[in-house]
């Protein structure tokens, strides 16, 4: 390829999903020449990246095509038309192979198809491709036996976050507009951290799970990974909102989460929590969080520091919840396949069955207790709550490497996930920016965490922080 | 006390769900189980159950924000 086709290509795909989307509505870019432009950099790339686990450039092509022979005939148009997907490799579509990571899915091709991609390609969205991601989403740094480790487009001596690390990855490198991907115990979060994008969790059955892989029933959401708050906000537009498949997501209404995105944070009260979530905190990163505030302070909100309550009461219950739905739902395949997991997984998947049933149901009869507790005591005071994503420097992956690794790396390797995991169990939305870069040169993400169902007012934060900033925009050098 | 929680683990996850311990660092990680007590432990009597028909749902409804 030519270097004027090249910058064509980066240009292209160098888009915002929003205004890519605005470009091919209006017809100044066809959904064919953003989709090849996207599976061009791809190709081209993704040596340096391995965010991939399969393309469907066919496929792809011909959904562009309708896509463009549909506007030309005037045919109404929805909100993402034409606008290139990938997803992390657990969103199951009737036919095409899925393997969640793992090698004991390695050739699973589902009979059914998730609702939120039936709802993303009703909109339009045009999907080419299945992104690597953790072993069964099943751990924080992207580390992966089978497909090997997804690299960090910034330097891949680091770890991606994981477990969406191909969604955080493929953003990140401009692969693809936006991608799919789970959160459990901060799986969106900590890619988006480590990566340098915007990543939203939703609140706990904000956006159907039909069609998607399992890993804990009361914690797993399915959330976007996208270049900005505002693509963020166009995709929960669409994907969220009860769907009968799935009788756990909520009736709640959707609002149109785009027109929250106004800039005014005057009168918005900020949390930022002293306590737990500051902990070992890395100078550079409590740095870039501080400005990060000061941004938000002169777009109107305040800013106070809190100690937050319960947190014994929360790691206590949520380190439970997960780790016992999860080795429920592999028992069949650990007394199977063991030999098949990698070692990182198949052993923390272990003490799972040692753990006594009456811990588990107490952890989840005290879910809602404890969430109605932690708001009266929190949200009577603060809109949102503010914390690094990721408190650390970001690791290697050799230093988190739990397969090979010296004694002490599995708590290196939990320590990732210690700012995300007790929001999964209080079931809260959040949503992860880049605010900066650590010692190291590797991204540092800003946590906003709201009350639930307040997405609107997550990303209405997140959105005035990225018209002051421009950590968002930022692109690695691949 | 490490290797009585792993002994436990070993013993209960065979014994309930027929699962072997796959490698030594499931072993390392079963001893870890030691602080998951130490946390229940630590925060007992401190918990209440919900004593009424309800559930996390209906928890998620009842605190978010009203206009």
């Amino acid at each position: 390829m030519g270097a004027t086709l090249v910058e064509d290509v980066d240009t292209l795909a160098g888009l915002s999903l929003v205004d890519a989307a605005a470009a091919v509505a209006d017809g100044s870019i066809s959904a064919v020449a953003l989709t090849e432009a996207c599976i061009a950099r791809t190709r081209r790339l993704e040596p340096k990246v391995n965010s991939v686990i399969w393309l469907d450039e066919a496929g792809a092509l011909e959904a562009a095509e309708a896509a463009d022979a549909a506007r030309r005939a005037g045919a109404a148009l929805g909100p993402l038309h034409g606008v290139p997907m990938a997803h992390k490799d657990m969103y199951y579509k009737a036919g095409q192979r899925s393997s969640c990571g793992s090698a004991i899915r390695r050739d699973f091709r589902p009979t059914i198809t998730a609702t939120v991609l039936e709802r993303l390609e009703g909109a339009g969205a045009v999907t080419f491709g299945g992104l690597n991601m953790a072993e069964f989403a099943q751990n924080p740094t992207g580390h992966n036996r089978h497909y090997g480790d997804c690299l960090n487009p910034w330097n891949e001596a680091h770890i991606t976050g994981g477990s969406s690390s191909g969604s955080g990855a493929a953003v990140a490198a401009r692969f693809a507009f936006m991608a799919l991907g789970s959160d459990t115990g901060g799986s969106i979060r900590l890619p988006a951290s480590a990566c340098g994008v915007t990543g939203l969790k939703p609140t706990q059955t904000r956006v159907s799970r039909f069609g998607v892989m399992p890993l804990s029933f009361s914690c797993d959401n399915v959330g976007p990974l996208a270049r900005s708050a505002r693509d963020c906000a166009r995709v929960m537009t669409v994907m969220a909102g009860h769907d009968p498949k799935d009788p756990t997501s909520a009736k709640e209404a959707v609002p149109d989460y785009e027109a929250a995105l106004d800039g005014d944070l005057r009168g918005m009260r900020i949390g930022v929590p002293e306590t737990f979530f500051l902990d070992g905190v890395a100078p550079s990163v409590l740095a870039a969080m501080e400005t990060a505030l000061d941004v938000l302070r002169g777009r109107g909100a305040s800013v106070t520091r809190i100690k937050l309550p319960l947190i014994p009461e929360l790691s206590a219950c949520s380190s439970v919840v997960s780790r016992c739905e999860a080795a429920a739902i592999h028992g069949e395949w650990m007394r199977e396949y063991p030999q098949d997991y990698a070692v990182h997984l198949s052993a923390r998947l272990f003490p799972g069955y040692a753990i006594p049933a009456t811990h588990y149901i107490e952890a989840l009869s005290r879910r809602g207790p404890l969430l109605q507790e932690f708001c009266r005591a929190v949200f009577s005071e603060f809109d949102l709550l503010v914390t690094p994503t990721i408190a650390t420097e970001l690791p290697t992956r050799a230093e988190t490497d739990i397969d090979h690794g010296p004694p002490g790396t599995a708590a290196k390797f939990m320590a990732v996930s210690n700012n995300t995991r007790l929001i999964n169990y209080l079931g809260l939305p959040a949503i992860s920016v880049p605010c900066g870069f650590d010692s190291l040169g590797l991204p540092v993400g800003l946590q906003i965490i709201g009350r639930p169902f307040a997405e609107a007012r997550v990303m209405q934060a997140a959105d005035a922080f990225q018209r002051d900033s421009d950590w968002h925009l930022r692109v690695p050098a691949l | 006390m490490a290797q009585e929680m792993k002994e436990l683990v070993v013993a209960t996850a065979g014994r309930w769900s027929g699962v072997q311990p796959p490698n030594e660092a499931a072993l390392e990680l079963a001893a870890d189980l030691q602080s998951i007590v130490a946390a229940f432990e630590a925060v007992r009597g401190g918990l209440r159950f919900e004593d009424e028909p309800a559930g996390f749902e209906a928890a998620l409804q009842a605190c978010k924000e009203t206009p």
